[in-house]
């Protein structure tokens, strides 16, 4: 308050007895955009993020094995957890990380709402536990309505539902991009509780490197945020489309005409804030932090509507092909929760408007008794928060 | 460096043009009487706590000396009475980790190490009671063997070859054993409670007063820490989190709990320690709540913050309330619908963001801890 106080003063004073200095605009330092996410100290790179690397990885293990029927629930919930080593190599089983720890775990939407955090990785939990003993079971059966089975796709694929038509594997999938990816980089690693968390600020304006390594503490939380979209890519020049998550979708929306760009505009807000921060200027890394926020927040809205419409051209006719995008559009639609309205600490759709989405999607017979109209209503209330139309988000036919 | 540059400039800027200013760029300028703030908590509210607290000590070792001299159900009721006593009149101290209480352990916990520790370690007691092994209850390892929990398993725990509390110090083929170790521990809790009080009544009542700097080694700022480092570890982690599972991924602890053996106590006890919490931020004297001096609330007051000092004290109800709604036993609420535990705890950690980042930047104190939560 005082440093506030003193500097607004010192600038006021700069502007009324030295006005002649045409060096007004220079009070904070200009960063430069560098080329790529390359940060380097002492010739060595400061960047770090391998334990979301490690959690990306174990996330792509666990989702492929949610659909594999011979796997226990004790093992996928090993998974889940990273408990009794089940996974395919040495250095995960081995890792301290897991996924689940960091499901809804965000400092700013849950280090005050632990109950509601536990709620949430409950449903993950329960996704689980019912494609084990629920859809496992049922696993060469025909799916009907109430009963779960499988169901073919006209294109060959076949999908495995519980009786509402849900994959719990995409929700638990999609639901991972909400609740671990996006809710830890936007609501946990860009934001302000986060970076300047206890003495950060001091310590990277001093440039004071945290313990045994070559990162300041604020360098390094920016990169966790980073590692969480970019952790199996090549962060140098990102490839997209190399992980079952949020880099995937990433792609999607990239490859949208009405969308192109994105990709560069949330890269290039990762290095600038990246660089604002080695050149302490926290105005232009917070602004980045908005950009980001908001880009990455649009990812889950558009693939949400995406998944809604994509599932309408097919209900009826062909409802494996519907149920796989009405499974995946349900995913998206629960990580809306965890997305973050630039300049505010909400969402864009709070946890009970998500519920309520939810509950239009699976009550009665769930997707078996979905309709156009709904699934229109359902796209048009997502698409009006956005900065996008049904028309943009919907695919291209 | 050209920010550094800059600045210089700056302030070369307000020295030669402005220097008719009488605004210094000491960055201790606010016109509250940080002497009146130190004054109030030391002689109405930290003294006061302590000494009561001393007699309770004492009170306690009286009734463990009854015991001792006439081992019986009805004596250990009375010792009962006065470690419950005791232990209620720790609740509005264990914030104080300051002057001679911070130096005696390394311990992020501080000198609270010596007085409550838990879950309590029933091995180590055993094992120091049933064996003629040497133990030494300043060492770390014994933290966990001391204090009030040590002395909770003590009078309501029973051993495993045991059938009551009161066996351990009658039938028990070691029950000399317990009754020395039951000493000990009292002994220690005696000796670091007095050596506390005495430093303060001698000495560091007068330093800690003195010390109005507004530096990281300034009163207001250590104590400051102090309280909020009690606030968040002490009550909303050790009491509330760690049973209900808020550090463990989910997995519930009902035997973490504090005052694990008494077991009905837990909720009284974390009322208590709240009431210490919001008592001390609103500058209550201690016993006397009705009245109040300079404090934290009042120096919010002084910096045009009352809205923050009103959210705080809302926040502090929100968690009144949510404790009070818990079953007396936290094992029990722990067992029955863990969600209350929970939302108790939330409430708590509402209160952490406002103290410890809006107060702390209000106030411009540097938070001297972080949590553990690395990646």
């Amino acid at each position: 308050m005082k440093r506030i106080a003193l500097s607004l003063f010192t600038i006021g004073a700069l502007f009324t007895s030295c006005s002649s200095d045409d060096d007004n605009e220079t009070t904070t330092p200009q960063v430069e955009a560098p080329a790529t996410f390359q940060f380097q100290r002492n010739g060595m790179t400061t960047v770090s993020y391998s334990g979301q690397t490690t959690r990306i990885e174990m996330g792509d293990e666990f989702v492929s094995a949610l659909l594999d029927n011979t796997k226990t629930e004790v093992e996928l919930d090993g998974m889940f957890t990273n408990t009794g080593d089940y996974f395919s190599t040495t250095d995960l089983n081995s890792s301290t990380k897991n996924i689940r720890s960091k499901t809804a775990a965000s400092s700013d939407y849950f280090s005050s709402n632990t109950t509601v955090a536990n709620q949430i990785k409950a449903d993950f939990d329960g996704w689980i536990a019912n494609q084990v003993n629920d859809v496992f079971p049922n696993w060469a059966n025909t799916a009907t309505p109430g009963n779960a089975g499988q169901l073919q796709e006209s294109g060959g694929s076949i999908r495995y539902v519980n009786g509402k038509g849900l994959e719990y594997n995409q929700a638990v999938n999609k639901g991972l991009i909400g609740a671990l990816m996006v809710d830890q980089m936007l609501n946990n690693y860009l934001s302000p509780s986060v970076l300047d968390a206890g003495s950060n600020r001091v310590d990277n304006d001093a440039e004071t490197l945290a313990e045994g390594k070559n990162y300041t503490n604020m360098e390094h939380k920016w990169d966790e945020a980073f590692g969480y979209l970019y952790g199996t890519d090549d962060a140098l020049a990102p490839q997209l489309n190399v992980d079952s998550f949020l880099n995937k979708y990433l792609q999607r929306v990239e490859n949208d005409d009405d969308f192109a760009g994105i990709a560069e505009d949330i890269y290039n807000a990762f290095k600038l804030g990246r660089a604002a921060i080695v050149a302490k200027n926290y105005s232009v890394r917070d602004e980045q932090a908005v950009i980001i926020r908001e880009k990455v927040s649009e990812i889950i809205g558009i693939r949400a509507v995406y998944y809604l419409q994509a599932g309408k051209l097919t209900l009826g006719t062909d409802n494996a092909t519907a149920f796989h995008d009405l499974s995946e559009g349900f995913g998206f639609i629960y990580s809306l929760q965890f997305t973050r309205q630039p300049g505010t600490n909400a969402p864009y759709f709070s946890k009970s408007e998500v519920d309520a989405f939810i509950a239009q999607l699976t009550t009665g017979n769930g997707f078996w008794d979905m309709t156009s109209t709904m699934l229109d209503n359902m796209s048009g209330d997502i698409a009006a928060r956005f900065n996008f139309t049904v028309e943009q988000a919907a695919p291209n036919n | 460096m050209l920010k550094r540059i800059v600045y210089l400039f700056c302030l070369v800027c307000v020295i030669v043009a402005c220097s008719s200013s009488d605004d210094s760029s000491d960055d201790n300028t606010d016109n509250f009487d940080r002497t009146a703030l130190l004054t109030n908590y030391a002689d109405n509210i930290i003294l006061p706590a302590l000494e009561n607290f001393q007699s309770k000590v004492s009170a306690l070792d009286v009734a463990r000396g009854n015991f001792i001299n006439a081992i019986n159900q009805t004596n250990l009721d009375l010792l009962s009475d006065a470690w419950l006593e005791a232990y209620s009149a720790w609740q509005y101290v264990g914030i104080y980790n300051i002057g001679l209480a911070e130096t005696l352990t390394g311990n992020e916990n501080g000198f609270r190490a010596y007085f409550n520790v838990y879950p309590v370690s029933t091995a180590l007691i055993e094992s120091a009671a049933e064996t003629n092994a040497s133990y030494n209850l300043n060492a770390d390892a014994y933290f966990a063997a001391q204090g009030f929990p040590a002395l909770d398993f003590l009078i309501h725990g029973i051993t495993d070859s045991d059938i009551t509390p009161l066996d351990k110090f009658t039938s028990n083929s070691k029950s000399n054993g317990y009754v020395n170790y039951m000493t000990d521990v009292q002994s220690q809790i005696n000796s670091r409670t007095t050596a506390i009080v005495n430093d303060w009544q001698n000495t560091f009542r007068d330093e800690f007063v003195a010390n109005t700097s507004s530096s990281a080694t300034g009163s207001i700022n250590k104590i400051v820490n102090d309280y909020i480092n009690y606030y968040e570890r002490a009550l909303r982690a050790n009491k509330i989190g760690t049973p209900a599972g808020n550090f463990s991924a989910g997995q519930t602890f009902p035997d973490k709990v504090e005052a694990f053996y008494k077991n009905n106590v837990s909720k009284e006890l974390a009322l208590l320690s709240l009431d210490a919490v919001q008592q001390f931020f609103n500058g209550e004297a201690f016993g006397n709540t009705a009245n109040s001096g300079a404090s934290l609330a009042s120096y919010l007051d002084a910096l045009d913050h009352t809205e923050l000092k009103n959210d705080i004290n809302a926040q502090f109800e929100v968690a009144r309330q949510q404790i009070q709604s818990l079953n007396s036993s936290f094992s029990q609420q722990v067992i029955n619908d863990n969600t209350k535990m929970t939302q108790a705890y939330d409430a708590l950690q509402g209160a952490v963001v406002l103290l410890k980042v809006d107060m702390a930047s209000v106030l411009d104190i540097q938070i001297d801890f972080v949590d553990n939560d690395g990646d």
